[in-house]
C-alpha cells in the first residue's frame, strides 16, 4: 500500500514539535556532547584534544568496566525476567479484585513514592551484619552473622535482591491494562466452564503481551542503566563486585576524567540498545487490544 | 484550563524571583554569592554566619555576601567540579579541597588569580608552608584556610577499663591494648572501607606508610615495601580488631561506633572536636588524642593536610574584583579565624594566636605544635582516583581475596605519574 | 471429584493470599522502619535499629521542620512537581497522538528515537544539562527544574502513552470523524479521554519522579528560593556525619504529602477510569 503524503502534515508536526524541542534541549545536544567528549582527552578544564576511539578501547580493555557491564546484565535479566513477572503475578491477582485490593494496590506502589535514598538506608539497615534483620534470621537458625554488604560474594545478590522485590511500578502498568480488557470476555469463558487459570493464561495474558513488552523493554533499559539505589548502598563496592556502568561512569566524573566518563556512557546507551532491540525482536511487538478492536 | 494556571503559576515564580534581583541592580550593591558548606550542622555553621552578617553590615548598601547553603557535601563537590567543566565558576566565593586532582583545577581560567593580590601583611599572617602547599607553578589560585592533623583519638575510660593506662606508643603496645580492649567485650578500633576514601582507615594506612617509608612516601611507588607492609597490618586490623560492618562501611557507619562507646580507638580530624554529639558522651572528659604508634622507622611525623582552601570566581569587573577580595581579607582576618576556630575545633591555616580553652581542642593544638615533620595523607597525596581504587580494593584485601602485593599493584596502576 | 475442585481452589486461594501478604510486608517494612527510627535519638538509632524507641523523640520532628525550612522548600516541591506533570502531559499526549493514530513517512523512526531516551543515565549529562542551563540564563530558577523534569520523562511517558493509545479501537475514531470531528477534536475529545488510564499513569511517574529527584536539583539550583525538599533531607547531613534522627523525620515529613496525594487522587482517578472501560 503506497503511503500518501498525509494532508495533515503541518498540524502533525504542530503537535510534535513541543517533544521535538525538549527532547532537543535535553537529549540530543547532551548527546552530541558526550559522543563529542568521548573521543577527545579532556579532564574538565581547558580545551578538548581530539584523540579517536582511544577511551572506547581503554574501557573495553579495562577489567572493572567489563565486571561493571556483566552486573548491567544481570540486572537488566534480573528485573525482566524476574521482577516484571513477580509483578505481572500480582497484577493478575489484583485484576480480579480480591477483597482489599484497592488498598493493596495503593501499598504496592508506596516504596516507589518513598525517595531511593530512604529505601537504601532501610535496606542498608537490614542487612548490617550486627543489627539488621537479615542476620537476626540467621540467629535463629543457628548460622553465623555475615556481612552481606561487605563481602564481594554476597553483595551483589544482596542489592538485587532489594531491586528485584519492589514491583509496584510495573504492577500499576500491567494493571491499568489489564483493567481494560473487556469483561464480557470472561463472562462468555465462565459460561463456557473454563477455570479462573485457564481464563488467565487463555485470556488476560495473551492480551496484556503489549504491556507486559511494554514493562519489560522498560525493566530491562533501567537495569542497563541502574545507578542510584547500588550507589547508595554500597558505592559499587566492595572492590567493585557491585559496580555499574552508570557508578562507574560517575566516579570516573568524580576523578575529573570526563571524556572517559563519556565513552562510558556511550557504550552504556548503545549496550542498552542492543538489549532492546533485542528483548523487542524476540517477544514481538504485536498490540493484541487493537486488533481487538478492528 | 491546566494550560492557563501553569502559565500563571510560571508568571508568578519569575516575578517573585526577578525582584530581589532588580532591586539590588538599581541600588548598585556588588552581590556576592558564596555556595557554602558550612551550614546546618556543620561546626563552623554559627561562625560563618556571623562572620558574613557583620561583614553584610559594614558594607551595607555596597556589597552584600549571600549564603547558598550545600549541606551535601558530595553534591558540592560535583556542583564545583560540572560548573568549572562548563565554563562558569561555582560562585563568587566557593572553597575546595587541594589535593592532588584538585590541583588541576589551577588551569582554569574561571578561577581568580590570587598571586598579586597576596601580599604584605596579608600574606604575612599566614602560614607559609600551607601558603607553599597552595602555591603551583608560581600561581596562587586558591587560599589555604582550614587545615587538619589527622591523630588518632583514644576513648581512655575504655582503655582503662580494658587495663590500657595509656596511648600505646609501640607497635607491640598497640597489640596488647588491642587484645584487652577486645577481652574486655568491646570491639577495639573502628575501621571502614566505605565512601569513596575509606576515611578512617585511610587515616590508619597514611600514619603506617609514613612511618615505614618517611615523610616522602607518596613519591614512591606504590609496590614499595612500605605500602606492602602497611597493607599487611590493615589485613591483620580488619581480620580481628574491628566491627563486622567495618567492610563497606562509611564515615557515619564508623564515628557512630566510637560515639556510642562500641570501639575504643578512632582517627578524624579536628572539626569534630566541636560535634555535640561527641561532647554529650558520657566519656567525652578522657578523650585523648595521640599519634599513632610507629610502625617504622620514621618517628615523629604527624599526618596533616588542607583541608579546605577559599577561591574566588574570576570577573573582568574592578568593582566586583575589588569586592571579593575584601570579603577574602575579612573572612581570614586574625579575629575572624579566632571565631571560627572557637566555635568548631577546626584549625586553620592563619597566624590567628588564637589559644584553645576546650580541653579536647587543646589537644589538638599541642599535637599539631609539637610534630617536628608532617607529612599528608594519602588522599591529599594521590587524588581521588587512587583513594577510590585503596577504598574499593581494601575489602577484597581483608578478606583475603587479594594478597598485599596485588594490592598494591591494582592502587599503582590507578596513580596519575 | 468436588472434593479435589475444592482442595485445588483452596490451595490456590492460599498461594494467592501468600503472594499478596508477602510483597504487602516487602512494600510497608521501610515504611514502618522509617516512621519508628523517626521517633528515635541518634544514640538509639545507631545502637539498634530496629527496637521501639525509649520515648517518642518529636523533636526531631520539631527540628526538621524548623531547621531545615521544610514548609517552604514542601511549596517549591508542590509547584515543581505539578508543573512537571502538565508540561509533560501536555507534550507528551500531543506526541502521542500522532504517532499512534497518524500515518506519516519517518513515524517509526521517530518513535524510536523519543523511546530512546529511557536509556540514557542521566547521571551522564551533568555538564552539558549545565553548561545549557546557565548559557540560557535559566540557573538557579524554580522553573528550571520543570522544564528538566518534564524533558527527562518524555521517553518514558512517550512510552506509555503511544502504547495506550494504539490501543484505542479504530472504530471510535471513525464514529466520531463521521459525526464531523476534526483533527484537534480527534485528539480531544476522543483519543485523550480514552487515554486517561495511560495518561494518569505516565503522570503518577512523572509526579513521583520530580517529587524525589535530587542530583539535577542540587546541580542546576543554589540558594533556598529555587530548592526543593530533597535538598531540604540532606540538611541533616555534613561533611563527615549524618544526623540520622533528624534526617528520617524530615524524610516522612517529605513522604506525607506525596503518599497522601496519591493515595487520594490516584485511586479516585483510576476508579473513573475503569468505569468507563473500552466498550467492545
Amino acid at each position: 500500500m503506497k503511503k500518501r503524503r498525509n494532508p495533515n502534515a503541518l498540524k502533525i508536526a504542530l503537535f510534535l514539535a513541543p517533544v521535538l524541542v525538549l527532547f532537543a534541549a535535553f537529549f540530543a545536544y547532551p548527546f552530541v556532547f558526550t559522543i563529542a567528549a568521548s573521543l577527545t582527552k579532556w579532564r574538565g578544564i581547558g580545551a578538548m584534544r581530539f584523540i579517536g576511539f582511544g577511551n572506547f578501547g581503554k574501557l573495553l580493555g579495562d577489567q572493572t568496566f567489563r565486571l561493571a557491564i556483566r552486573n548491567n546484565v544481570v540486572w537488566a535479566l534480573a528485573s525482566g525476567f524476574v521482577q516484571v513477572p513477580l509483578a505481572v503475578l500480582v497484577a493478575l491477582i489484583l485484576a480480579r479484585e480480591p477483597r482489599g485490593w484497592k488498598v493493596l494496590r495503593t501499598v504496592y506502589f508506596l516504596p516507589n513514592v518513598i525517595s531511593t535514598v530512604a529505601l537504601a538506608m532501610v535496606w542498608t539497615a537490614m542487612y548490617n551484619p550486627q543489627y539488621g534483620a537479615l542476620n537476626g534470621l540467621r540467629e535463629l537458625l543457628g548460622l553465623e552473622a555475615r556481612n552481606w554488604l561487605g563481602d564481594p560474594a554476597t553483595a551483589l545478590p544482596a542489592v538485587i535482591l532489594q531491586g528485584v522485590l519492589y514491583i509496584g511500578y510495573f504492577m500499576i502498568i500491567i494493571l491499568a491494562a489489564a483493567m481494560n480488557i473487556p469483561r464480557e470476555l470472561y463472562e462468555a469463558a465462565e459460561i463456557d466452564g473454563a477455570t479462573t487459570l485457564q481464563q488467565e493464561f487463555r485470556i488476560t495474558l495473551p492480551m496484556l503481551r503489549g504491556s507486559i513488552v511494554t514493562a519489560m523493554t522498560l525493566a530491562m533499559a533501567y537495569g542497563m542503566r541502574h545507578f542510584e539505589a547500588t550507589y547508595l548502598m554500597t558505592g559499587g563496592g566492595p572492590a567493585y563486585s557491585t559496580t555499574t556502568m552508570g557508578i562507574d561512569l560517575f566516579l570516573k566524573m568524580d576523578a575529573l576524567r570526563y571524556s572517559e566518563a563519556s565513552a562510558a556512557g556511550v557504550i552504556l546507551i548503545v549496550l542498552g540498545t542492543v538489549v532492546i532491540v533485542g528483548i523487542r525482536r524476540l517477544l514481538g511487538r504485536t498490540d493484541p487490544m487493537a486488533e481487538a478492536g478492528q | 484550563m491546566k494550560a492557563s494556571i501553569r502559565r500563571t503559576l510560571a508568571v508568578a515564580a519569575i516575578a517573585l524571583f526577578a525582584l530581589p534581583a532588580m532591586l539590588a541592580a538599581q541600588s548598585g550593591e556588588i552581590v556576592l554569592k558564596w555556595p557554602c558548606i558550612w551550614v546546618g550542622k556543620d561546626s563552623k555553621a554559627p561562625a560563618i554566619a556571623e562572620i558574613v552578617d557583620s561583614f553584610n553590615k559594614a558594607n551595607a548598601g555596597k556589597i552584600r555576601v549571600e549564603v547558598e547553603p550545600q549541606p551535601d557535601y558530595n553534591a558540592y563537590e560535583q556542583k564545583v567540579r560540572t560548573s568549572l567543566a562548563a565554563g562558569v565558576a561555582p560562585g563568587d566565593i566557593f572553597t575546595l579541597k587541594l589535593n592532588a586532582t584538585t590541583k588541576e583545577f589551577y588551569g582554569s581560567k574561571y578561577i581568580m588569580d590570587l598571586t598579586k593580590d597576596f601580599s604584605g601583611s596579608w600574606k604575612a599572617s599566614f602560614d607559609s608552608g600551607a601558603v607553599a602547599q597552595s602555591t603551583i607553578d608560581g600561581k596562587l589560585k586558591t587560599l589555604p584556610f582550614e587545615t587538619a592533623v589527622l591523630p588518632i583519638w583514644y576513648n581512655m575510660d575504655a582503655m582503662r577499663k580494658a587495663g590500657v593506662s595509656a596511648p600505646p606508643a609501640t607497635m607491640p603496645e598497640l597489640w596488647t591494648a588491642l587484645d584487652k580492649l577486645k577481652a574486655s567485650g568491646i570491639y577495639p578500633m573502628s575501621q571502614m572501607t566505605g565512601d569513596t576514601n575509606a576515611w578512617t582507615s585511610m587515616i590508619w594506612f597514611s600514619h603506617f606508610a609514613v612511618s615505614f617509608g618517611g615523610a616522602k612516601v607518596w613519591e614512591k611507588p606504590f609496590t614499595d615495601k612500605a605500602f606492602v607492609e602497611s597493607a599487611k597490618l590493615m589485613q591483620r586490623i580488619f581480620k580481628d580488631y574491628t566491627t563486622p560492618d567495618a567492610v563497606g562501611a562509611g564515615a557515619g557507619v564508623s564515628g557512630g561506633h566510637f560515639l556510642a562507646g562500641r570501639t575504643a580507638i578512632f582517627s578524624n580530624g579536628p572539626w569534630y572536636a566541636g560535634r555535640a554529639d561527641l561532647r554529650a558522651t558520657a566519656f567525652f572528659p578522657s578523650v585523648t588524642i595521640a599519634a599513632a604508634p610507629p610502625a617504622g622507622s620514621t618517628k615523629g611525623v604527624m599526618i596533616s593536610r588542607l583541608q579546605a582552601n577559599v577561591a574566588a570566581g574570576e570577573t573582568k569587573d574592578k568593582n566586583r574584583r575589588a569586592a571579593i577580595v575584601s570579603f577574602l581579607k575579612y573572612l581570614t582576618a586574625p579575629e575572624n579565624i579566632s571565631k571560627l576556630a572557637q566555635g568548631s575545633g577546626a584549625m586553620f591555616a592563619v597566624k590567628s594566636g588564637y589559644v584553645p580553652t576546650d580541653a579536647l581542642q587543646k589537644q589538638f593544638y599541642d599535637i599539631a605544635a609539637a610534630s617536628k615533620t608532617t607529612a599528608n595523607d594519602l588522599e591529599a597525596a594521590l587524588g581521588s582516583e587512587a583513594t577510590l581504587e585503596f577504598a574499593q580494593q581494601l575489602g577484597a584485601l581483608v578478606l583475603g581475596n587479594i594478597t598485599p602485593e596485588q594490592f598494591c599493584a591494582l592502587v599503582e596502576k590507578k596513580i596519575d605519574r | 471429584m468436588r472434593a479435589k475442585n475444592k482442595a485445588l481452589s483452596l490451595g490456590a486461594g492460599l498461594l494467592k493470599w501468600t503472594v499478596l501478604l508477602f510483597f504487602l510486608a516487602v512494600a510497608l517494612l521501610p515504611l514502618a522502619w522509617l516512621v519508628l527510627n523517626s521517633f528515635k535519638t541518634n544514640l538509639e538509632l545507631q545502637a539498634s535499629p530496629f527496637s521501639l524507641p525509649a520515648r517518642p523523640a518529636f523533636e526531631n520532628y520539631a527540628n526538621a521542620i524548623a531547621m531545615a525550612e521544610l514548609p517552604r522548600l514542601f511549596v517549591n516541591s508542590v509547584l515543581v512537581a505539578v508543573g512537571t506533570v502538565f508540561l509533560n502531559l501536555l507534550v507528551s499526549s500531543m506526541a502521542g497522538f500522532v504517532l499512534a493514530r497518524e500515518a506519516w513517512k519517518g513515524r517509526d523512526t521517530v518513535r524510536t528515537v523519543l523511546e530512546a531516551g529511557v536509556l540514557v543515565p542521566i547521571i551522564a549529562f551533568m555538564v552539558p544539562y549545565f553548561t545549557l542551563v546557565t548559557k540560557l540564563g535559566l540557573y538557579d530558577k524554580l522553573y528550571t527544574l520543570i522544564l528538566v523534569y518534564a524533558a527527562i520523562n518524555i521517553p518514558v511517558s512517550i512510552f506509555l502513552v503511544t502504547s495506550f493509545m494504539r490501543s484505542i479501537p479504530k472504530e471510535l475514531e471513525e464514529a466520531a470523524i463521521i459525526d464531523g470531528c476534526g483533527f484537534f477534536q480527534r485528539y480531544s475529545k476522543v483519543i485523550l479521554p480514552l487515554s486517561r488510564s495511560g495518561l494518569v499513569t505516565a503522570g503518577t511517574f512523572c509526579f513521583i519522579y520530580a517529587w524525589n529527584e535530587f542530583v539535577m536539583a542540587m546541580l542546576l539550583t543554589s540558594s533556598i528560593h529555587s530548592r526543593t525538599i530533597q535538598l531540604g533531607i540532606r540538611f541533616f547531613t555534613s561533611q563527615f556525619i549524618t544526623d540520622y534522627a533528624g534526617m528520617f523525620a524530615a524524610i516522612v515529613l517529605s513522604m506525607l504529602p506525596s503518599v497522601l496525594a496519591y493515595v487520594f487522587l490516584h485511586n479516585k482517578i483510576i476508579a473513573g477510569l475503569t468505569a468507563g472501560a473500552v466498550k467492545g
